[in-house]
C-alpha cells in the first residue's frame, strides 16, 4: 500500500519536473522571438527618422549628395531584410551611413546649431541606443536558449519542445576596423 | 581583478533571502519569548500584531507610487517635457525588457533620483531637476538603469516585506515589554528563571535587531541594483561617474522624511561615517565596486 503511494508521488514529481523543463525551453524560444521583434521595432523607428534627418541636413549641405544616397540606399536594403543575418547586415550598413551623415553635419556650424537638428540628433542617438540594447537583449535570449539546448537536463526535451539553436545577431561593423581619422 | 555583475547579482540575492529568513527566525523567537513569559493565553497578540502591520505595510506597498509621489511632490512628465530624459528611460527599458514606467520630476536642486511602485506595470521613476543639470547623458543613463533595476528586482516588495517584519517585531516586543512591567508575569510557575531572563533579553534586543536587518537588506538591494544596472547598460562607467558626481555634491534633497529615505539613489539621511543603520552602502564602496567591474583598480589613481 505505502509503496504504491510513494511510487505515485515520485511519478507525479517526475512529470512536474519534466513539464517545468519543457516550459523552460519553450519560454526561452519565445524570448528569442520577442527579442527579434523588438530589434525590428527599433530599426523601423530609426528608419522613420531618416527622411526628416536627411531633409534637415540637405537644407544646409545640399551638395553632399553621395552621403544622402548612401543613407537612402542602406535604408532601402533594411526594408527588404527578413532573416537574422540579412537584418543584421542592413542594420550595420545603415549605422555606417548615418555615421557618415553626422560626420558631414560636423562641417556645418549653422546646421549643428539649429534646434531642429539638435532634437533630431538626440532622437537619433536615443534610437541608436535602443537598437543596440535590443540587440543585446536578443543575443542574451539566444545565449540562454542555446545553452539550455546543449546542457543536461533540458537537453533531453529539445525534440519534444520543438526548439532549435538560434543565430546570434552580429552586426558587421566596418567602423571598428577603420578607426576614425582625425584631421587638423 | 574584474568583478562580474552576474556574480554580484546572485551574491546579493542570496544575502537578501538569508536576511529575510533571519528576520523570520527573530519573529519566531519573540513569540516564543512572550509565550514563555506569559503562558499560552496571550497568543491572540500575535495575529493582532501581524494584522496591524500587514494592513499598514500592504497599503503603503500597494499605493507606493501615489504615496511617494505625493510625499516628494514629484510631477509626472511626458516626452515633450524632457525629451532626453524620457529617451534615456526608454532605452534602459529596451535593455531591461521591462515596460515603460511613468517618469516624474521633483523640483529640487540637489541631484538625486528614485523608483517606486508595486510592480513593473505601476512603476514610477523620478529625477530631481538638480540631477538633470549636473549630469551628462551617460551618467543619467547609469542612474536610470539603477532605478529600473529596483523596478525589475521588485525592491518595493522586498522592502515592504522587510518593513512588515521589522514593524511586527517592534509591536510584539513593545506589547510584551508592557505586560512584563504592568501586568506582571502570570502562569509562569512552570518556567525557570534562566528562560525568563533570555525571554526578556529577546524582547529588548529583537526590535533593534529588526532595524539593523532591515537596513542591511536595504544595503544589499542597493548593491544589487548597481550590479543589475550594469547588466542593463553593460557600461559600469556611466553609473560610476554618476555616483562620483553625487559623492562630490554637498547638497541633499529637502525631504528628510525617513519614510522615503531608502528610495533615493543617494540616501538623504545616512551620515558621513559608516553606520549599521545606513540604508545605502557607502558611496565610495559602490564606486570602488563599479571600478572593478570596469576592470580598473578600486581606487582612482
Amino acid at each position: 500500500m505505502w509503496i504504491w503511494i510513494i511510487v505515485a508521488v515520485v511519478l507525479v514529481l517526475l512529470v512536474l519536473w519534466a513539464i517545468a523543463l519543457y516550459n523552460r525551453l519553450v519560454k526561452a524560444n519565445v524570448a528569442v522571438d520577442e527579442g527579434f521583434a523588438q530589434i525590428e521595432v527599433q530599426l523601423k523607428r530609426r528608419s522613420d527618422l531618416i527622411p526628416n534627418l536627411v531633409n534637415t541636413v540637405k537644407g544646409y549641405a545640399a551638395h553632399e549628395s553621395s552621403t544622402f544616397e548612401a543613407v537612402t540606399a542602406a535604408r532601402a536594403v533594411g526594408e527588404h531584410a527578413t532573416t537574422v543575418p540579412e537584418v543584421a547586415a542592413a542594420d550595420g550598413m545603415l549605422t555606417q551611413a548615418l555615421r557618415g551623415l553626422l560626420a558631414v553635419a560636423e562641417a556645418y556650424p549653422d546646421l549643428k546649431a539649429s534646434a531642429n537638428f539638435l532634437s533630431l540628433q538626440e532622437e537619433l542617438s536615443a534610437t541608436e541606443n535602443k537598437v543596440a540594447f535590443s540587440r543585446q537583449f536578443y543575443n542574451d535570449a539566444v545565449r540562454t536558449l542555446n545553452t539550455a539546448i546543449v546542457t543536461i537536463p533540458t537537453k533531453f526535451f529539445v525534440g519534444m519542445a520543438g526548439v532549435k539553436a538560434r543565430e546570434f545577431y552580429e552586426v558587421p561593423d566596418a567602423a571598428d576596423r577603420n578607426a576614425p581619422t582625425v584631421t587638423f | 581583478m574584474a568583478v562580474s555583475f552576474r556574480a554580484e547579482q546572485s551574491a546579493n540575492q542570496r544575502k537578501t533571502w538569508f536576511l529575510l529568513a533571519v528576520m523570520f527566525v527573530a519573529v519566531v523567537a519573540i513569540v516564543w519569548a512572550i509565550s514563555s513569559l506569559f503562558g499560552l493565553q496571550i497568543y491572540w497578540i500575535v495575529p493582532l500584531a501581524v494584522g496591524i502591520s500587514l494592513i499598514g505595510v500592504w497599503t503603503s506597498y500597494w499605493k507606493s507610487d501615489a504615496l511617494v509621489l505625493a510625499m516628494t511632490q514629484a510631477k509626472i512628465i511626458n516626452h515633450e517635457d524632457a525629451p532626453q530624459l524620457y529617451n534615456i528611460v526608454e532605452e534602459v527599458c529596451v535593455a531591461a525588457g521591462l515596460p515603460m514606467p511613468r517618469v516624474a520630476l521633483v523640483d529640487d536642486p540637489a541631484p538625486n533620483a528614485f523608483a517606486t511602485g508595486r510592480d513593473p506595470e505601476h512603476a514610477v521613476i523620478a529625477f530631481t531637476t538638480g540631477i538633470l543639470k549636473v549630469m551628462d547623458r551617460e551618467q543619467l543613463q547609469g542612474v536610470a538603469a539603477h532605478e529600473m533595476a529596483h523596478v525589475g528586482n521588485r525592491d518595493t516588495l522586498v522592502m515592504a516585506v522587510a518593513a512588515t517584519t521589522a514593524g511586527l517585531l517592534a509591536i510584539v516586543a513593545d506589547m510584551g515589554a508592557r505586560m512584563a512591567f504592568f501586568g506582571g508575569a502570570r502562569n509562569n510557575n512552570s518556567n525557570n528563571p534562566i528562560a525568563m531572563v533570555i525571554a526578556i533579553v529577546i524582547l529588548i534586543l529583537a526590535p533593534i535587531a529588526a532595524l539593523l536587518l532591515k537596513a542591511s537588506i536595504s544595503r544589499k538591494r542597493e548593491a544589487l541594483a548597481d550590479a543589475t544596472a550594469v547588466q542593463f547598460t553593460r557600461n559600469p562607467t556611466g553609473l560610476r561617474r554618476a555616483l562620483e558626481t553625487l559623492a562630490a555634491d554637498g547638497t541633499v534633497v529637502h525631504q528628510k522624511s525617513t519614510a522615503v529615505a531608502h528610495v533615493w539613489i543617494e540616501s538623504p539621511l545616512d551620515g558621513k561615517s559608516k553606520s549599521m543603520f545606513d540604508t545605502h552602502p557607502p558611496i565610495s564602496e559602490r564606486i570602488a565596486l563599479l571600478r572593478q567591474m570596469e576592470g580598473q583598480s578600486p581606487t582612482s589613481e
